[in-house]
């Protein structure tokens, strides 16, 4: 099957194609350079003068997995209003804050996402992550695995475990848990909260381990590091939504010690102290801080105003903001020697002198990180915001007047304290398409996704260009997957299965002669029992393919 | 005759370190280790071979499998207004039971959907602060048992959790165990000895008021514990005393143990006692759940649809509103002309409600009378199929491994065959 798409303008920053006329063409679900000799094209789609880009890849969204489930038990009142009825194609689902996952694969497609990955696994937890995000249609899928607050590596950490032991610990869970990255989340805090401490600073050790936070980020990004994982640790830092957090967002940046990290949801990690209300913006700060730091990649979880809520590890943290959530109820866990979690809605108000900051702050990280390969754009969904917010976000980037109109109507102290007004730098869509095809692609080590180069996967995305980014991006004309047309102009036409990204680090195996004792003693399942096979991991996914992306061990 | 490792579906303990073994035809299975009364009681019926060959049935008549799912589709066809439940069922079982839900516009609970709203309910409306089964084992200081269902539901709770053999370090520090509820010989022979143990030996019908008075004594409110009858007050003020000096106080329930009306209130109080306790320490609740799919059937229905159950599919939109769709309440109302019931962990007696037609998946040891229309037997997952469940705590998720062939298909397999028969 031959499939030409014909005369559309080609956006694809992997290649430097920046807005070029040409016809792209799809065999098998594959970018193919064009007809062999003598070859029929099976189907020719007229895309003149429409805008060709690579499949979307989401690196940070909050789509499968325990504290996502128990954020949609916790808000019917949401999804009753946001209810998706059931098509010839579709299943009947709701949406809200946070959809379920049939509409979050609907919704992430319909607006151009080929791939989406899931920042939060817990490793005991990862099996219902996997069988979440198999029940989400559609788009290609990949999780990193939380280590970092888990009894087993603190206790490592704490009697001086070899380096060697401590790498072949993160291979072995991210080949029990099919984990493409490894997440660290308030490192050593949701472990502390457990002995009852209830903040942790950089250099503060966990009060039972004795570990501190910088050890465990420097560690974990060596292990990650010298393992050849394509995507660097991925770290939440200490002190999520603290004012003041810009002096440990800096100490974590430096804990790396040059080695690759991503910096995750940054805009919750920017924030200093000054002013009347002890609540301003540290942006300039952080983003000299990354612009300085070729080692640093982010991505800003920017935040939109409206109701949400916020899932995350972070049980430490997610406690003490409780009191700020609205409609006020929430869940805080302790999770099995492993991490936590915890579940707060908010809704954030443009008349709220600190949610107004909180968007200004996300903005001027977005204009003043100057270099679009190093900066992502998410929500952090649903934590900022639902991520079908993000075409919207798309035009806030790209059009410098529309951004002063809805400055000036926010709450005046929050404006005035923000640089934002004096940006005026726009993103131009060769931009866009960096940071959200090209950029996350290179970063998680996807080498046939996020462009449309020959041998890429044939996701396809045809924009109808518009006045305004918001209407482009929010409904393209057609959105190819694996090479078959699955939505047109925001309405799902064929409901496929996606991937499931991986990546398998060679290690020692002789680690599980120190863990299968550990669970034994200290856990409630088997190490056999928590070890999910590359069979069982396809099933739970409901997965076509289980694809292995390749390390470099260092 | 070959030993080997199974993982019981039988109480959402799942425990993981049953051998049983398998006889040479591969047939009968029997556990050798491990198991408690309850898994023994499930192996001694559906672990026969007996069990592993049992026929469909339609009208009382034995039949092959394929007339038994064509009778079921003609039944289905000639009905409008279906109610699925039952529901004891792992997560592909439960994926296939969603789709024929979709495709009938049925509404959708579990048979124990009333009891479990008690504490969905209350997360809900006030949220919670919860642990694992793990955390309580490794680091609990104070476990404040209520009811009897800790041992009686989930009998191997105290070995495995309370008295374990090991935990974690200096975690370990001298258990303080209070019993909130007067409890039989048998249940408190299962606590452990050298732990010290505070018994409330509250009288039936008393446990609201006790939880409400400690949640009081522990706010530090000007309240008389001796106004709770029947209970010591001075064992009260212990109680709260404990609770206020726990470095990591655990509150264990079972929602089925709370039976009387508004016990949701009851659930409330708990969680507003641990929320306030986390001002100062840590303390959590542990709400034993998980038996008969109970969290795997609302946790695949809340993550597909958006909502838990009980939900409604009609008219092609979902709708979550447990007043309207709760089983008991579809039938007692009339509400539906067909029950479907999918069922394949418990041995409990399905209803029988006057006149309503009735198509059962069910275990292949479970009593079928012959008013039923059309009986189609299902593995059981962790016997006669694999199978995906979640345990009580609602994190961690176990895959039950297939013991032995037979000819029993899996719930997703036979309801898939249904639903395409349906296209």
């Amino acid at each position: 099957m031959l499939i030409k798409l014909a005369g559309a303008r080609v956006i694809d920053p992997a290649h430097e194609v920046n807005d070029v006329v040409r016809d792209l063409f799809v065999r098998d679900g594959r970018m193919v350079a064009g007809p062999k000799d003598g070859e029929r094209i099976d189907r020719t789609w007229d895309a003149t003068g429409t805008i060709a880009m690579a499949g979307a890849i989401d690196l940070h969204t909050h789509i499968g997995g325990g504290k996502v489930n128990i954020a949609r038990a916790l808000l019917p009142e949401f999804s009753r209003r946001d209810v998706l009825p059931g098509t010839d194609v579709c299943a009947a689902c709701a949406g809200g804050p946070m959809p379920s996952t049939l509409a979050a694969g609907y919704r992430y497609t319909a607006m151009g996402y080929t791939a989406c990955f899931e920042p939060a696994m817990l490793p005991v937890n990862a099996r219902q992550a996997h069988l979440e995000m198999g029940d989400t249609p559609i788009v290609d899928k990949g999780a990193y695995a939380l280590l970092g607050n888990d009894d087993f590596l603190l206790s490592q950490l704490a009697t001086g475990a070899d380096p060697r032991e401590i790498r072949d610990y993160v291979a072995w869970i991210m080949h029990a848990s099919h984990a493409i990255g490894i997440k660290v989340v308030n490192a050593g805090g949701i472990s502390a909260f457990k002995f009852n401490q209830r903040s942790l600073d950089v250099d503060e050790p966990n009060a039972h381990y004795r570990v501190t936070p910088r050890q465990i980020v420097r560690e974990l990004a060596r292990a990650v590091h010298e393992l050849g994982v394509p995507h660097p640790l991925h770290v939440h830092s200490s002190n999520l939504g603290v004012p003041g957090n810009v002096d440990s967002t800096l100490a974590t940046i430096a804990a790396a010690e040059g080695l690759p990290i991503h910096l995750t949801h940054l805009q919750f990690h920017s924030y200093g102290t000054e002013g009347d209300r002890k609540f301003s913006s540290a942006a300039a700060r952080i983003a000299e801080a990354v612009n300085a730091a070729p080692n640093v990649t982010v991505d800003v979880g920017q935040i939109m105003f409206g109701q949400t809520v916020t899932a995350s590890g972070d049980s430490m943290l997610q406690h003490r903001n409780a009191r700020h959530g609205r409609p006020g109820k929430w869940v805080v866990m302790d999770i099995e020697c492993d991490a936590g979690c915890g579940v707060v809605p908010f809704r954030y108000r443009d008349r709220d002198f600190v949610n107004a900051l909180q968007w200004a702050i996300g903005l001027e990280l977005f204009l003043m990180i100057s270099d679009p390969w190093r900066v992502f754009l998410t929500t952090d969904h649903p934590n900022g915001g639902p991520f079908t917010s993000y075409p919207h976000l798309i035009k806030l980037l790209m059009d410098r007047s529309f951004r002063n109109d809805v400055l000036a109507s926010i709450n005046p102290e929050a404006a005035q304290m923000s640089a934002l007004a004096a940006l005026d730098r726009e993103y131009s869509l060769y931009e866009i398409a960096i940071m959200t095809r090209a950029a996350p692609a290179r970063v998680l080590g996807l080498e046939d996704h996020g462009h449309l180069g020959v041998g890429a996967a044939a996701n396809v995305v045809i924009y109808e260009p518009h006045e305004d980014p918001e209407t482009m991006f929010a409904r393209p004309r057609w959105v190819f997957k694996d090479g078959q047309l699955v939505a047109e102009r925001g309405a799902i036409v064929a409901v496929t299965r996606g991937s499931i990204h991986t990546v398998k680090p060679g290690f020692d195996r002789g680690i599980e002669r120190k863990l299968e004792p550990w669970f034994a003693r200290y856990h409630t399942q088997s190490m056999a029992s928590f070890r999910i096979s590359d069979e069982e991991v396809c099933e739970c996914g409901q997965a076509p393919r289980l694809v292995v992306h390749p390390c470099r061990a260092r | 005759m070959a030993a080997r490792n199974a993982t019981c579906a039988f109480c959402g303990l799942l425990c993981d370190d049953l051998e049983v073994d398998v006889d040479v035809e591969g047939r009968a299975v029997r556990p050798l280790r491990g198991a408690c009364e309850r898994a023994r009681a499930a192996f001694a019926t559906l672990g026969t071979d007996a069990a592993a060959q049992i026929t469909p049935r339609v009208a009382g008549r034995p039949v092959s499998v394929e007339a038994a799912l064509d009778a079921a589709a003609a039944l289905l066809r000639s009905k409008r207004r279906p109610i699925i439940s039952g529901l004891d069922i792992d997560v592909a079982g439960m994926r296939a039971a969603l789709d024929l839900a979709r495709r009938l516009g049925a509404v959708v609970d579990h048979a124990n959907g009333l009891v479990n709203y008690r504490n969905l309910h209350v997360l809900q409306e006030a949220g919670a602060i919860t642990t694992t089964l793990a955390e309580a084992k490794n680091r609990a200081d104070l476990l404040i048992l209520i009811g009897d269902g800790w041992h009686r539901r989930f009998p191997r709770f105290i070995e495995r959790i309370v008295a374990p053999e090991a935990v974690l370090g200096d975690c370990a520090t001298p258990r303080r165990i209070v019993t909130l509820d007067a409890i039989d010989d048998a249940a408190r022979s299962a606590l452990p000895t050298g732990v010290e143990h505070l018994a409330l030996d509250a009288p039936p019908g008393r446990l609201p008021a006790v939880i409400s008075m400690l949640g009081a004594l522990v706010d530090g409110q000007p309240v008389d514990a001796a106004r709770v009858r029947g209970v010591a007050s001075d064992a009260l003020e212990r109680c709260a005393a404990w609770m206020r000096a726990a470095r990591y106080g655990v509150i264990v329930w079972c929602a089925a143990d709370l039976e009387w009306p508004h016990a949701e209130l009851t659930v409330q109080a708990l969680a507003r006692c641990i929320r306030s306790l986390n001002r100062e320490t840590r303390f959590a609740g542990l709400p034993l759940a998980g038996t008969d799919g109970d969290l795997t059937a609302n946790a695949v229905q809340t993550w597909q649809s958006g909502v838990p159950l009980p939900a409604s599919y009609a008219n092609g939109r979902v709708d979550f509103d447990p007043p309207r769709y709760a089983l008991k309440r579809i039938l007692a109302r009339g509400e539906a002309d067909v029950l479907v019931w999918v069922s394949s962990l418990s041995h409990a007696q399905f209803p029988k409600p006057q006149g309503l037609p009735r198509l059962v998946f069910g275990r292949a040891d479970v009593e079928i009378d012959r008013e039923v229309e059309v009986f189609i037997p299902v593995a059981t997952p962790g016997i006669d199929a694999a199978g995906h469940l979640l345990r009580s705590d609602n994190v961690v998720t176990l895959r039950l491994p297939r013991l032995r062939e037979s000819g029993l298909r899996s719930v997703a397999s036979a309801v898939a065959e249904l639903s395409s028969r349906l296209a």
